[in-house]
C-alpha cells in the first residue's frame, strides 16, 4: 500500500460497549466454553469404558469446588449459547431487528439464561 | 486472525491542554485524537476547554470553534451541518455518529472525539475512505435492465414497490455503520461490511432492477455477506436510523429462498 506508515484508528478500546455488542461476545465466549465442556463430558464419558477406578476419579473430579464451579460455569454457557440462539434463528427469518426489540430480545436471553442455571443447580442441589 | 492491539506506530499518546479563557462559565471538555503526517510523531489526544455559553448547540459547533478560535489545524471533514452529506461522520463518546446532529447537551461528561474506528488515518479526524468507496462501487450501484424500457414511458413502479427502496435509498454512504462492525475491522479486504451490503439490498429489492440473480451470486462466498454475525452494532450506530443488520437478513432469506 502507498500509505502503510498511516496509523490505524483506534477500534476495539474506544468503542462503546452497549448490550448488542456485549451480548454477542458473550454468545462467542460461551461457545468457546462450550467445546472445553464438551471434552469434559467425553472424557466422562470414556471414563465409564475405562472402568471402574477410572470413573470415580472423574466423578470426584466433577465433585470438587473447581469441578463445581466448571459445571456451574458450563451450565450457564449451555443456557444462554441455547437462548441466545433461539435469538439468532429469530434473527435468520427476519424478526426482531428493531433498535428497541433487539435490546429487549437480548435481556431476556440474560435473564432466561440465568433463571434456567440457577434453577437447574437449585434442582440438583436439593435432589 | 484479529490484531487486537494499535500498531506501534498508532499508539495514541498524550497530548496538549488548551485551556478555557478566563471568566468561562460553562466550560465542557472536549478530547479529540490528532495525527499530524508531517510530523512523523504518534497520535495525540490533545484536550480543549471550551465555554459552551460561547458556543453553538452541537458537537460540530464546538469543533468549529475550536478551529476558528484556538487551533486552526484541527482537521476534520464537514459540510452540511444538517445530517444529509455524511461528511462528518466520526467517532464521538465511543459510538460512531455525524457531528452536526449530535447536541452536545446529550453527553455526559468529557466529549471524547475519534477518526471512524480501524481505518488508515490522513490526518486527523480525516480517514481514509478509498477502500469502503471502492467496495460500494463493486456492489454496482446502479439500476442494470436487460429488457428494453417501455418506448412511450419511464421504467415505472407502484407505490409499495417504491416504499420498498425508500427506505435503504437514505443512506448518505457517511461510514458509520461499516467503521463500527467488528467484523468489518478484522476483514474488511474480504467482507463487503453493513454499508455495501445495504446498498446491495436496495438494488435487490428494487421492482425494476433485472440483475437480481447476478447481484446474489456475487454475494455467494464465506467473506462478503457471511462475515456478518448479527452483532447490530451497525443498526444502533447509523445517524439516519437505517437497519443494515436487517438488510442483511433478508438479503441472507433471499439466498436460502432462491434454493428452494
Amino acid at each position: 500500500m502507498a500509505h502503510s506508515d498511516r496509523p490505524l484508528s483506534p477500534h476495539l478500546a474506544i468503542y462503546r460497549w452497549k448490550i448488542s455488542n456485549t451480548l454477542s461476545i458473550i454468545h462467542r465466549m460461551t461457545g468457546v466454553a462450550l467445546s472445553f465442556g464438551a471434552l469434559a463430558l467425553v472424557s466422562w464419558l470414556l471414563s465409564i469404558l475405562a472402568g471402574q477406578g477410572y470413573y470415580s476419579l472423574v466423578n470426584d473430579l466433577f465433585d470438587s469446588f473447581i469441578g463445581r464451579f466448571a459445571l456451574f460455569g458450563w451450565t450457564f454457557c449451555f443456557f444462554y449459547h441455547l437462548s441466545n440462539g433461539i435469538r439468532h434463528m429469530c434473527w435468520d427469518v427476519g424478526k426482531g431487528f428493531d433498535r428497541l426489540q433487539a435490546q429487549q430480545s437480548g435481556i431476556l436471553v440474560l435473564a432466561v439464561a440465568l433463571i434456567l442455571t440457577v434453577g437447574l443447580w437449585a434442582i440438583v442441589l436439593a435432589g | 486472525m484479529a490484531q487486537f492491539n494499535l500498531p506501534p506506530n498508532s499508539r495514541v499518546q498524550k497530548g496538549k491542554t488548551f485551556a478555557a479563557p478566563a471568566g468561562a462559565k460553562n466550560v465542557r471538555r472536549f478530547e479529540i485524537y490528532r495525527y499530524d503526517p508531517d510530523s512523523g510523531e504518534n497520535p495525540r489526544m490533545d484536550k480543549f476547554d471550551i465555554d459552551l455559553a460561547e458556543c453553538g448547540p452541537m458537537i460540530l459547533d464546538a469543533m468549529l470553534k475550536i478551529k476558528d478560535e484556538v487551533d486552526p489545524t484541527l482537521t476534520f471533514r464537514r459540510s452540511c451541518r444538517e445530517g444529509i452529506c455524511g461528511s462528518c461522520a466520526m467517532n464521538i463518546d465511543g459510538t460512531n455518529t455525524l457531528a452536526c446532529t449530535l447536541a452536545i447537551e446529550d453527553i455526559k461528561g468529557d466529549v471524547t472525539i475519534n477518526p471512524l474506528p480501524h481505518l488508515a488515518v490522513v490526518k486527523d479526524l480525516v480517514p481514509d475512505l478509498t477502500h469502503f468507496y471502492a467496495q460500494y462501487a463493486s456492489i454496482k450501484p446502479w439500476l442494470q435492465t436487460r429488457t428494453p424500457a417501455p418506448p412511450d414511458s419511464e421504467r415505472l413502479q407502484s407505490k409499495e414497490e417504491q416504499e420498498l427502496i425508500n427506505t435503504p435509498s437514505a443512506c448518505i454512504l457517511c461510514a458509520c455503520c461499516s467503521t463500527s462492525c467488528p467484523s468489518y475491522w478484522w476483514n474488511s479486504d474480504r467482507y463487503l461490511g453493513p454499508s455495501a451490503l445495504l446498498a446491495t439490498y436496495r438494488w435487490l429489492v428494487d421492482s425494476r432492477d433485472e440483475a437480481t440473480g447476478e447481484r446474489l451470486d456475487e454475494l455467494e462466498d464465506p467473506f462478503r455477506l457471511y462475515r456478518c454475525h448479527t452483532i447490530m452494532n451497525c443498526t444502533y450506530a447509523c445517524p439516519k436510523d437505517l437497519n443494515p443488520a436487517k438488510a442483511i437478513a433478508e438479503i441472507k432469506k433471499m439466498l436460502v429462498e432462491r434454493r428452494l
